[in-house]
């Protein structure tokens, strides 16, 4: 029963409004939640409904009609009759497809960014405003203003809850997989706020993944490798912080705790994502990640691959923060000296003046070809530069060992 | 062990702003109480009609302010009123400012 309302507010306020149009999408969103409040109030007393979604899905498709109803006296819109065709559309395959449609709405090009992630998170997540402002730590008041204004923008666009024609899927497609992977990024990324909302919202970008790769036209290369990729880090998840939730680099993981069952899935959509042999924005980081889940040990890592994918990457985005990452597997097949030389070419640039990260790696290179001083210095500055307080105290921790 | 019978008044008006996720939490809070007092009982619609003498309808539901609105009852075996008033403890339906009215079963006449 894990988020069971939450996964089926999504799903059935996706029916609703692709059956009754994207102007009724609040009228659906009301239908939804009052359907959950019965199923609240009435489930304990007895068993739980055979098919639960089912179940809701109709309590609130027949809330929502009732309410036609009663505004058709005023609007003389017409008001569909249930009839048996609907109920045939409550097929898994069915309702899969309107959520899909309801992804592309809600990252429709015509929305900023900040509105395609709100509508996502609480459309199809069945987030509160309260939980999306806790998960993406903004104020209550900010993300239910910015979720107003995005629902009038969604209609006044008129949006309609379509798949995009046959020569626009990839790009659009694009959009949709680059919203989950922010949302999952949201969630993975430093350990701030509540942890565990947070690692929800790492469930909820791979859930709504799976919704894509489970519809034919969305099953690409391109979502199997961010699948891929998600999974990889996901297993990773509670290894990547201790008991008062600092961080350990994944040089000091206790790999035991990787779930090798999340690594496995991922190897598999990795696979599905090599099948035609194309590149794309996910798979080489994917592919990065897949050698470092099967090493047995940092030390044991395949770090020649890891070069070669960094290099391959390099080619596709040629940008510094590639090359920064790059780094670290340059210092372990090539030596300290020669990384040394790319950081200070990267230096130049100027481009990492106030990124505490490039500090911190320039310190690591320093203090390895014995410079501490001077390692020092440049920890001082990565310290100086880091607003995250865990990070904060993780290189503070770094620097007494210097 | 006597039968007490707990009716469920108001609570609804907090519902509407929950998340799906509170609200199943609440709903998951309710089945572990029912199951753990051994309660039976059925929810009820909102809607109804009082009836006076011979089928006369003297009024549609609901009868009275929100708060007052009957949600609900079952009926579970308690040793007294304390005890059964002790067992109604954990019940969710305080979480949103409801109430239970709890009353002994006669079950046997003439005492």
């Amino acid at each position: 029963m894990d988020h069971f309302f939450r996964t089926e507010y999504g799903k059935a306020v996706s029916h609703l409004t692709s059956k009754f149009g994207a102007s009724n999408l609040e009228l659906a969103e009301d239908s939804v939640q009052e359907a959950l409040i019965k199923a609240m109030q009435t489930w304990p007393y007895a068993q739980i409904p055979d098919n639960p979604t089912g179940w809701i899905l109709r309590v609130a498709r027949n809330k929502m009609i009732d309410q036609l109803r009663r505004d058709q006296k005023t609007t003389q819109q017409e008001v569909p009759e249930t009839t048996e065709e609907m109920n045939e559309d409550l097929s898994l395959e069915s309702i899969n497809d309107d959520m899909v449609r309801m992804m592309f709405a809600c990252c429709h090009p015509s929305l900023s960014q900040e509105y395609q992630i709100i509508l996502t998170l609480k459309i199809l997540g069945g987030l509160s405003v309260r939980e999306i402002s806790s998960s993406l730590l903004k104020k209550e008041e900010t993300v239910a203003k910015a979720y107003t204004r995005a629902k009038k923008k969604f209609k006044q666009e008129e949006i309609k809850l379509l798949l995009p024609p046959a020569n626009e899927i990839e790009k659009r497609l694009e959009m949709v997989l680059k919203i989950i992977y922010l949302l999952f990024n949201e969630g993975y990324k430093s350990a701030e706020g509540e942890m565990l909302i947070r690692k929800e919202l790492c469930e909820d970008a791979i859930r709504l993944n799976r919704v894509l790769l489970e519809s034919e036209i969305c099953n690409t290369p391109t979502a199997n490798s961010l699948m891929a990729l998600m999974h990889f880090h996901a297993a990773r998840f509670s290894a990547r912080t201790d008991e008062n939730g600092d961080i350990i680099t994944l040089e000091n993981q206790d790999r035991s705790k990787w779930d090798q069952n999340l690594i496995n899935q991922g190897l598999f959509y990795l696979e599905q994502a090599s099948d035609d042999g194309g590149i794309n924005e996910y798979i080489i980081q994917a592919a990065i990640s897949a050698v470092h889940c099967q090493a047995p040990s940092f030390e044991e890592t395949n770090w020649m691959e890891i070069l070669r994918l960094y290099d391959l990457q390099l080619q596709i985005t040629p940008s510094p923060i590639v090359r920064l990452n790059r780094i670290v597997p340059l210092e372990k097949v090539h030596g300290p000296h020669v990384a040394y030389t790319e950081i200070e070419e990267l230096e130049e640039t100027s481009f990492f003046d106030e990124y505490y990260l490039f500090y911190a790696i320039k310190s690591d290179l320093l203090n390895t070809l014995g410079e501490s001083s001077e390692a020092r210095v440049s920890l001082k500055r990565a310290i100086d530069l880091t607003k995250n307080e865990r990070e904060k105290a993780y290189l503070k921790d770094k620097l007494k060992s210097i | 062990m006597k039968k007490y019978l707990y009716v469920f008044r108001g609570g609804d008006e907090g519902y509407a702003d929950q998340s799906p996720e509170q609200m199943q939490a609440h709903m998951q809070r309710w089945g572990e109480w029912m199951a753990k007092v051994k309660a039976e009982g059925y929810p009820l619609q909102q809607e109804g009609k009082v009836v006076g003498k011979a089928g006369d309808v003297i009024t549609d539901g609901p009868f009275t302010e929100g708060k007052e609105v009957v949600g609900g009852y079952v009926v579970l075996d308690a040793n007294d009123m304390d005890h059964a008033v002790e067992l109604s403890k954990d019940c969710p339906i305080f979480e949103f400012g409801g109430t239970t009215e709890v009353r002994e079963v006669i079950t046997e006449m003439g005492m």
